[in-house]
């Protein structure tokens, strides 16, 4: 199971980043405190070194996480000290594209937000009921009535951190803190696919049938991932994502 | 061109459709996927003058029967654990070899060898030209989590029906090969661990992983295409633990908050939240493969330089042995018999 994705600071961090083997066919490249910035900046870090890719052909598809890139290599064509060295150079370009980005008024950020919130990627949830079992288990942990539950699930603006543990699974910041609960204390066996989930300081939308201990308070038609679509996975990182209660 | 080859008459207990896997596709949150040990995938392509990636049938412990269906016969590739295959009351087929069947034979793979135990847990098949599967996300590798590759993203089941890719004017029967392996009869051309198997690792990010390599381990029942989880004596505290998640390599040694340890394999998870010991060095991923439930193994952590010479040896190991294949047949044969 993912661990909490904290609430971001908007403030970049900037922090040095360290680039260490993991194995002998991978470079780590971490930096900072997990909060939502940094997340964005993985993704940016990744980006750089993928369009950097073909002119480095020993060099994997890296993997950006929540303060750090996996960055997979041949060890065989290339030299760590080497394979730093590249991915070194698409990181400074990477930081530079960020920093030219932060420099604008933040009438600009604010647009940005703006624009974000236009785009928003909106999932249809029924909430409660046999697709959401633990509604009123989480209402009443919370001392909230389901209704309460529903009204701040949906009324949240999420933004996706990053994409892992599985196939389309996106880590979502911004779940309100009112709705922060702990998870069951006995996993489920098989959490069946589109099913909405909270956890921690955590919200999700499960996007294929698996195990899992969160608390289940809906559940979508919404496909989140199809390897036929061009586009395979629903949720991008960075995208904004709202979730839109549906009447039953 | 497809050509049928089997009919399925028992899928076994995990039969899927696997080729060298699905690399560009992490940043989603898909698995590598591909063979489990990948050095059994090429020399059982190799055997039947395939592109050492090409798909295979990756069998776990308990494998298929198949009713062969081409009719003039065809030649297999069989490489990996030796899962007792033989022809319906006919003749045993040992892995490191190729052989050839005839038209409505049936091979069957039992899981059991006559006077003697099984070791390892993957045995490996391959057809001329590979087998046909769609190509989905750049491999026709099986990703059982979320159901898509290879055969409808699911184990081999009775009445399937299995073909190949055949280029124009290739052939299904090929020379019979031995794959030549100087060092060990008894690896059959596969990894096949002797008990206990050892896992050279590489340490770090996370600290533990001395400790670990002087414990006694055993491969516990949940051992998968995902992972293994290892048994033993528990972890001292402070080892293990959550971490930030970040992207998780193939080989991973992953050690949660109660002590006992995940390695992780072909199927992992793009991204973990548990701490990392150390990562199993690429040259022992198809020991890690071939892994069989309850079985003894230890760690031994090593240094990237002795990581590195492992992977060389294996690479050298693998075009050595091509190219002693190539001189047993002849090389114009095998790509005359190829189509090329």
């Amino acid at each position: 199971m993912p661990e909490f994705v904290r609430p971001g600071s908007p403030a970049l961090p900037l922090d040095a980043p360290t680039f260490e083997p993991i194995g002998d066919a991978g470079l780590l490249i971490s930096f900072g405190p997990a909060v939502d910035a940094a997340a964005a900046r993985a993704q940016a870090i990744a980006a750089a070194i993928d369009q950097a890719r073909p002119g480095m052909p020993a060099v994997g598809r890296p993997v950006p996480a929540h303060a750090s890139v996996l960055v997979p290599f041949d060890p065989l064509s290339i030299a760590l000290e080497d394979a730093i060295g590249l991915v070194r150079s698409a990181v400074v370009s990477a930081d530079a594209t960020l920093a030219s980005a932060e420099t604008g008024a933040d009438a600009d950020v604010v647009a940005d937000e703006d624009r974000a919130a236009a785009t928003a990627i909106e999932i249809p949830v029924r909430y409660g009921g046999a697709d959401g079992p633990d509604l009123e288990t989480v209402a009443e942990l919370l001392g909230l009535r389901p209704a309460d539950v529903v009204e701040l699930h949906a009324s949240a603006r999420y933004r996706v951190l990053f994409l892992g543990f599985a196939p389309g699974f996106g880590y979502l910041g911004g779940l309100p803190t009112a709705l922060v609960t702990p998870r069951r204390d006995s996993p489920r066996e098989r959490i069946p696919a589109g099913t909405v989930a909270i956890a921690g300081e955590q919200t999700c939308v499960y996007p294929l049938a698996m195990p899992g201990g969160w608390q289940l308070i809906g559940r979508t038609d919404t496909i989140l991932f199809d390897p036929d679509r061009p586009e395979p996975a629903l949720l991008r990182p960075g995208a904004s994502v709202r979730f839109v209660p549906l009447g039953r | 061109m497809t050509s049928p080859v089997f009919d399925v008459l028992e899928g076994g207990l995990l039969t899927t459709i696997q080729d060298a896997g699905r690399r560009e596709w992490g940043h989603l949150g898909v698995p590598e996927s591909g063979a489990a040990d990948p050095w059994s995938l090429a020399v059982a392509n190799l055997l039947v003058g395939n592109d050492p990636a090409d798909a295979v049938l990756e069998m776990t412990l308990v494998g298929p029967s198949v009713a062969v269906r081409s009719d003039a016969g065809l030649t297999i590739g069989l490489a990996g654990a030796d899962l007792g295959a033989r022809i319906r009351g006919g003749r045993r087929l040992v892995p490191g070899r190729s052989h050839r069947l005839a038209p409505g034979e049936v091979l069957e793979i039992p899981g059991d060898i006559p006077n003697r135990p099984a070791t390892g847990c993957r045995a490996y098949l391959a057809i001329p030209g590979g087998i046909d599967a769609p190509i989905v996300l750049g491999s026709r590798s099986t990703c059982l989590a979320a159901g898509f590759g290879g055969l409808d993203g699911r184990a081999l089941r009775a009445g399937d029906e299995i073909a190949a890719r055949l280029a124009a004017g290739a052939r299904l029967n090929r020379p019979e090969l031995v794959w030549p392996d100087p060092d060990d009869a008894e690896w059959f051309g596969g990894p096949v661990p002797v008990t206990p198997a050892t896992l050279r690792v590489v340490a770090g990010p996370a600290p533990g992983l001395d400790t670990m390599a002087g414990m006694a381990w055993q491969v516990g029942s949940a051992a998968d295409r995902v992972g293994v989880r290892l048994d033993g004596e528990a972890v001292p505290e402070g080892i293990g633990g959550e971490a930030t998640t970040q992207g998780m390599p193939w080989g991973a040694v992953q050690v949660p908050a109660d002590g006992r340890p995940i390695v992780l394999g072909a199927d992992h998870q793009s991204t973990g939240g548990y701490r990392v010991v150390g990562v199993v060095i690429s040259a022992d991923l198809p020991v890690l493969g071939q892994l069989r439930p309850g079985s003894a193994v230890r760690l031994e952590a090593v240094d990237r330089t002795a990581a590195l010479a492992a992977l060389r040896g294996r690479r050298e190991a693998l075009v050595a042995g091509t190219a002693a294949l190539r001189d047993a047949v002849g090389w114009g044969a095998l790509i005359d018999s190829a189509g090329g």
